[in-house]
């Protein structure tokens, strides 16, 4: 395996260097005033976040080097993370910038706000933050439950439309204003950040459609609720995509167009097939199930990095619950040991919620390997997951590298014994999602 | 729009082909080559909009009696 040209440590440091200076700018700019006043809050603030947006397009690009180096679950929590922490940066520089303005003028602070909008490029400015705040609203954990993902994501792609309005007055105000190099630097930022969502959001995929020709296949029941997608195209080698990875899969019907669901490969892929299983989780979830054989498909990655690659002990536990099994179900087939000391641990709580019993017990029959079904109720003692009972099933857990895919509830609990028992947490391969 | 809009990209066999019979090694340098030419654009661009960007603060279009406290 190459090792990551750019570490998550180097890119957080480079990260909050960038900060740095876009603060120290804030200050230098309100003259260093004796006191903490509402002028330097809003110097500090406004480049705070205008750096800050710029950072999360970037982060947010699906750019090769960072969802391959860094992961796109790590990219997602910092995004998920600072995201909010942009958006109240822009509230209180607003804020700021209105009481600075009125105490300036000694008017009161309606006064201040309409005349702060008579300033070019304040407008666009109050309506790339309205929309923020609308993103910041729809993504809080009450109001997030009542969205669809596809309200979600519509939101979410207006936080572009959001960030050029900022831009505009960010060029021009008083931070930057004047100093051409400054200005320069800052619109740099903004023009990449912008061609790297372009090049990896929007070419990559309109690439992908044209030279792969991505097809819905055929539409497999595994289980009452769980379906399998598969999809048919040409030169698909050329994805070089690994059991263990996902793509962001939008099927090109009416219904289900607008929105990109990430969800992992079932199956290794070829040259000419690729398969996704899905679990109907909603409404948006529900309507792939129904898409026409043929359908074209817009794909975007491969992403991920809980591939074979990151394997360093000799032997595997791979563990699933519910249809987390499918990218385990992909990686079971493939990880290649010396007399294949691999385990996958499967964990439902039904026995008609087990999908690939079949194509499970045929590879652990074929290879050597072992499945273990833990099924029933997670009361029942013999579905203890913990470590100790991990430990039980496989022996030595040291000795392992552990995948992990399952529900948010599962994984954190597992993944909190393993951590309590003084696992390695670099022998643990896991990316957690959630909408 | 309609699914028949959407799956028009079927009737599209002569860039079908095209898509078909490039070889990996054209593809994978036409995709360089478009990226530096967008990052070149990215570049140009950037150092245009910096270039023409205000040297005065827009603020001070905004008359009024008391000094601004240039925000």
């Amino acid at each position: 395996m190459r090792p990551p040209r750019f570490t998550a440590t180097a890119l957080l440091a480079l990260v909050w260097l960038g900060a740095a200076l876009a603060i120290l700018q804030g200050f230098a700019t309100s003259r260093l005033p004796s006191a903490v006043d509402a002028s330097l809050v809003a110097h500090v603030t406004g480049m705070a976040a205008g750096y800050g947006a710029a950072i999360m397009l970037i982060l947010m690009s699906r750019s090769p080097w960072l969802e391959r180096d860094i992961g796109a679950d790590r990219l997602a929590r910092w995004h998920a993370w600072a995201g909010p922490v942009v958006i109240l940066l822009t509230i209180v520089h607003a804020m700021a910038a209105v009481k600075a303005w009125a105490e300036a003028r000694s008017i009161d602070l309606g006064a201040a706000a309409k005349d702060l909008l008579r300033i070019p490029g304040l407008t666009t400015a109050l309506v790339g933050t309205a929309i923020l705040v609308l993103v910041g609203l729809a993504s809080l954990r009450t109001l997030r439950r009542r969205l669809s993902y596809e309200q979600w994501h519509f939101l979410h792609l207006l936080t572009y439309l959001a960030v050029a309005f900022g831009f505009v007055h960010q060029l021009a105000g008083p931070d930057l204003v004047g100093r051409r190099a400054l200005q320069i630097a800052w619109s740099l930022l903004y023009t990449y950040a912008f061609a790297l969502v372009l090049r990896w959001r929007l070419l990559q995929p309109l690439f992908q459609l044209w030279r792969h020709r991505l097809r819905v296949e055929e539409v497999r029941q595994e289980s009452p609720d769980v379906m399998s997608v598969l999809m048919s195209g040409q030169h698909l080698d050329e994805l070089r995509a690994e059991p263990g990875q996902f793509f962001r899969w939008r099927f090109l019907t009416a219904k289900t167009w607008s929105s990109a669901y990430p969800f992992s490969l079932s199956a290794p892929p070829t040259r000419h097939l690729l398969r996704i299983t899905v679990k109907a989780c909603g409404d948006g979830t529900r309507r792939i199930f129904r898409v026409p054989v043929g359908t074209l498909v817009f794909a975007e990655g491969p992403y991920g990095v809980i591939t074979s690659r990151r394997r360093r002990r000799p032997r595997v536990l791979l563990i699933a619950g519910g249809v987390g099994i499918s990218p385990m179900r992909a990686l079971f087939e493939v990880i290649d040991l010396p007399g294949r000391d691999v385990t996958l641990v499967y964990r439902a709580a039904k026995e008609q919620d087990l999908v690939f019993k079949h194509e499970l017990d045929e590879i652990a029959e074929r290879s050597g390997a072992r499945v273990v079904y833990l099924v029933g109720p997670s009361g029942d003692a013999a579905n203890d997951m913990s470590a100790p009972a991990l430990g039980r099933i496989v022996g030595d857990l040291s000795d392992h590298d552990v995948y992990l895919c399952a529900s948010p509830r599962l994984a954190a609990s597992v993944r909190e014994s393993l951590m309590d028992r003084g696992f390695p947490r670099h022998q643990l391969h896991e990316e957690r999602f959630s909408f | 729009m309609s699914d028949t809009a959407i799956e028009f990209g079927r009737r599209i066999p002569r860039i079908t082909r095209l898509s078909l019979a490039a070889s990996p090694f054209l593809i994978r340098w036409t995709l360089r080559v478009v990226t530096l030419i967008l990052f070149s654009a990215a570049t140009a661009f950037g150092i245009s909009l910096g270039m023409s960007a205000p040297e005065i603060s827009p603020a001070s279009v905004v008359q009024h009696d008391a000094t601004p406290p240039d925000l």
